[in-house]
């Protein structure tokens, strides 16, 4: 038993989809119950990568690929769960994307890889995404959070644009929207309504964390993560 | 047919036939194993000496330049718009090694300047180009670009600082207001330089626009082979289409051609030694693949939004030092400060990038990122000409000189790299109408360059 949640826990740190999936499986038909496969296995993975990433042992490229294999074992292992069993493991659905006209994604990915790795189910849309299809996305698969980055001036205004959009739609209070990136500061967030800042990557998951534990969107005053002062 | 035309043609070409691979792959898997694997096989691992933040070893430079040669090669750039590779070939990089001018001029009359290529602790100064992209409000622009632009001996060309309106209008990316802003910034620029009485500058780009359509707008007033024209490739040695728009631009009305890359520790290249010889890669592939006169490129650190830390300025040392006693490419090489104007850790932070990238061998520079580019306004003059004056004074320093002294300065400002100060904006801490610094920051400046003068720093003005 320990040697397949051990495999699974390597996989996923080595950043191996194929790997991960093939270990939850054969855990699973080794009876090993869900949650312990996914206490033992996944998550002593994803942690391990975590703590690395945070000592600067390994980098982005290994947080994605550990994200990946993630995300490869643990809808086999959710599916053997009650559905409010596996709600109560996922911290919450992120939609993420760097917003029109840019096409900067490094900080988006790091946030994205280390929302994962935190336990939040993400859909990244990539660079240079349009407000609708943002929008679009979050609806379908129900989100929780829409993450907004850029490192433009001039596409600062399509954050706006998305809090606006929903606003003016009526479905203001279905999401949170929080707002990071190169020339965003807590101000930025305050004026154009959205729930939260982060200044670094790690200030991002503390803040979704947070929204996610202890709020109801759309706050009054964004919740802002900086450095002290 | 335009050599350059040539060289773009064959690239596009590649774009679509070289060997697919999607940006997925390639930012979480060929650029990271293929760095890995080179640096192992060169046995350049774990080399980073961060209590030795400059390079002052020739062998340690050249057996990086090897590496990074070989990564070009290996491994060429992606076009993300057809997910395919653009491979250079070994003939390539000779032959544009060889084909690389002695000298580069820019701008005109009396304000012509000659960029050179420089070795390391090459005596011949190199140029300073302001500013960084820095988001000032349109009453500010004209009078803080004259400001900046007026000291002569210190500043040879404009980029200058970026707007996020025209005639009052918010700026969107990639639409209509960024085609008039392109227009509207290069106005703003010509008004700058005749009232600062440099209407030869040299200028590059335009630094408001974020897209191709803002450079369109900009470009007809900025023909001609005195000014640059500005492309930046995403990391790690990407070129999208939009890039080719921008050569072909610059192509099209006789420019220069700016072309930039960046790698980033702790991005897709990792470590330290993995960002520099991508860096160096970045350096040999960019004349070759997409026809630049002149690369801008340096490593940066994502951990800490800036590369002032130590081992930024390592990887920059390495990289600079690699390519400049390695071929003749001119480089424009960027430090990005974090602390904002008024604040003893902006000069710290520039003096210490500068001197490093001057005396490793670095052609050109473009400053300040007064603030990291975080805050609207926050840019006065005198980062410029601090910067300005920095650089060029540590022409012909040693290596083991700077060494030194970066050693004595980095202390005082890397426990603030995670946190630095914001300072203040330039109305706060400059008077536009008298072109001074408030009392404060004079204060602070006289106390940073004497205590500089005083570890050895041979500031000149």
């Amino acid at each position: 038993m320990e040697e397949v949640l051990e495999r699974l826990a390597n996989a996923i740190i080595d950043g191996e989809p194929e790997l991960a999936e093939a270990a939850a499986k054969e855990a699973l038909a080794a009876g090993i119950p869900p949650l312990e496969i996914i206490e033992r296995g996944a998550n002593r993975g994803i942690q391990e990568i975590g703590e690395r990433f945070s000592r600067y042992d390994c980098f982005l490229p290994e947080l994605i690929l550990a994200g990946d294999a993630m995300n490869a074992a643990l809808p086999v292992l959710l599916a053997s769960l009650s559905a409010a069993e596996a709600k109560s493991l996922r911290l919450g659905k992120v939609v993420i994307a760097t917003v029109t006209g840019d096409i900067h994604d490094i900080g988006k990915n790091i946030v994205a890889a280390l929302l994962t790795v935190a336990g939040f189910e993400v859909f990244d849309l990539g660079v240079n995404v349009d407000v609708k299809q943002i929008l679009r996305k979050a609806d379908e698969v129900k989100a929780d959070i829409i993450a907004l980055s850029t490192l433009l001036s001039t596409s600062l205004p399509y954050q706006k644009d998305v809090v606006r959009y929903l606003q003016d739609s009526g479905k203001r209070e279905r999401y949170f929207v929080v707002v990071g990136g190169g020339p965003v500061a807590p101000d930025w967030a305050q004026q154009i309504g959205a729930d939260g800042y982060g200044r670094t990557a790690a200030h991002a998951v503390e803040l979704c964390k947070q929204l996610m534990a202890q709020y109801e969107p759309p706050m009054r005053e964004p919740l802002v993560f900086d450095y002290k002062a | 047919m335009n050599p350059k035309v040539q060289k773009i043609l064959t690239s596009l070409d590649r774009a679509h036939s070289g060997p697919v691979c999607s940006v997925k792959d390639w930012d979480s898997r060929v650029i990271p194993r293929t760095t890995k694997a080179v640096l192992a096989r060169h046995h350049l691992e774990k080399m980073c000496n961060p209590a030795e933040p400059i390079n002052t070893d020739d062998d340690v430079a050249d057996a990086f330049y090897k590496a990074g040669y070989d990564l070009a090669l290996e491994i060429g750039m992606l076009c993300p718009d057809t997910e395919r590779i653009i491979k250079a070939e070994e003939r390539e990089i000779q032959q544009t090694m060889k084909e690389t001018p002695d000298e580069l001029t820019l701008g005109s009359g009396a304000d012509l300047v000659v960029m050179k290529p420089r070795r390391p602790e090459d005596p011949y100064p190199p140029l300073v180009c302001v500013s960084l992209g820095l988001v000032l409000s349109e009453e500010l622009w004209v009078p803080v670009v004259v400001g900046m632009i007026q000291k002569k001996h210190l500043v040879d060309a404009l980029h200058g600082p970026s707007l996020r309106t025209v005639y009052g209008y918010e700026v969107r990316s990639g639409t209509p207001y960024e085609t008039l802003l392109g227009r509207y910034e290069a106005q703003l620029r010509q008004e700058a330089m005749f009232r600062a009485g440099r209407p030869g500058l040299a200028q590059t780009g335009i630094a408001s626009a974020t897209t191709e359509y803002g450079h369109l707008g900009g470009m007809p007033a900025l023909a001609g082979p005195a000014n640059s024209t500005m492309s930046l490739c995403p990391v790690e040695l990407k070129v999208t289409f939009a890039n080719f728009h921008r050569i072909v631009q610059g192509i099209n009305y006789g420019n220069r051609l700016r072309v930039g890359g960046y790698s980033f520790i702790g991005g897709y290249a990792g470590s330290p030694e993995g960002a520099l010889i991508l860096n160096i890669a970045t350096d040999l592939l960019i004349p070759t693949l997409l026809a630049s006169d002149y690369t801008s490129s340096y490593v940066y650190d994502v951990r800490v939004f800036g590369n002032c830390g130590r081992d930024a300025v390592w990887a920059n040392s390495v990289a600079i030092q690699a390519v400049s006693r390695n071929t003749r490419f001119m480089r424009n090489k960027i430090v990005n400060e974090t602390a904002g104007p008024c604040t003893e850790m902006f000069f710290y932070e520039s003096a210490v990038g500068l001197m490093n990238h001057c005396v490793s061998g670095s052609s050109k520079t473009t400053q300040p990122r007064s603030a990291g580019g975080k805050y609207q306004d926050y840019l006065t003059p005198l980062e410029a000409w601090w910067c300005g004056e920095v650089f060029k004074s540590c022409a012909g320093m040693t290596r083991k000189q700077a060494n030194e002294i970066a050693k004595v300065l980095i202390p005082k400002y890397e426990a603030q790299l995670a946190s630095p100060p914001k300072g203040k904006s330039v109305t706060e801490c400059f008077d536009l109408n008298t072109m001074r610094p408030s009392a404060e920051y004079q204060a602070i400046y006289d106390r940073v360059k004497s205590e500089l003068i005083d570890l050895g720093m041979p500031l000149r003005w």
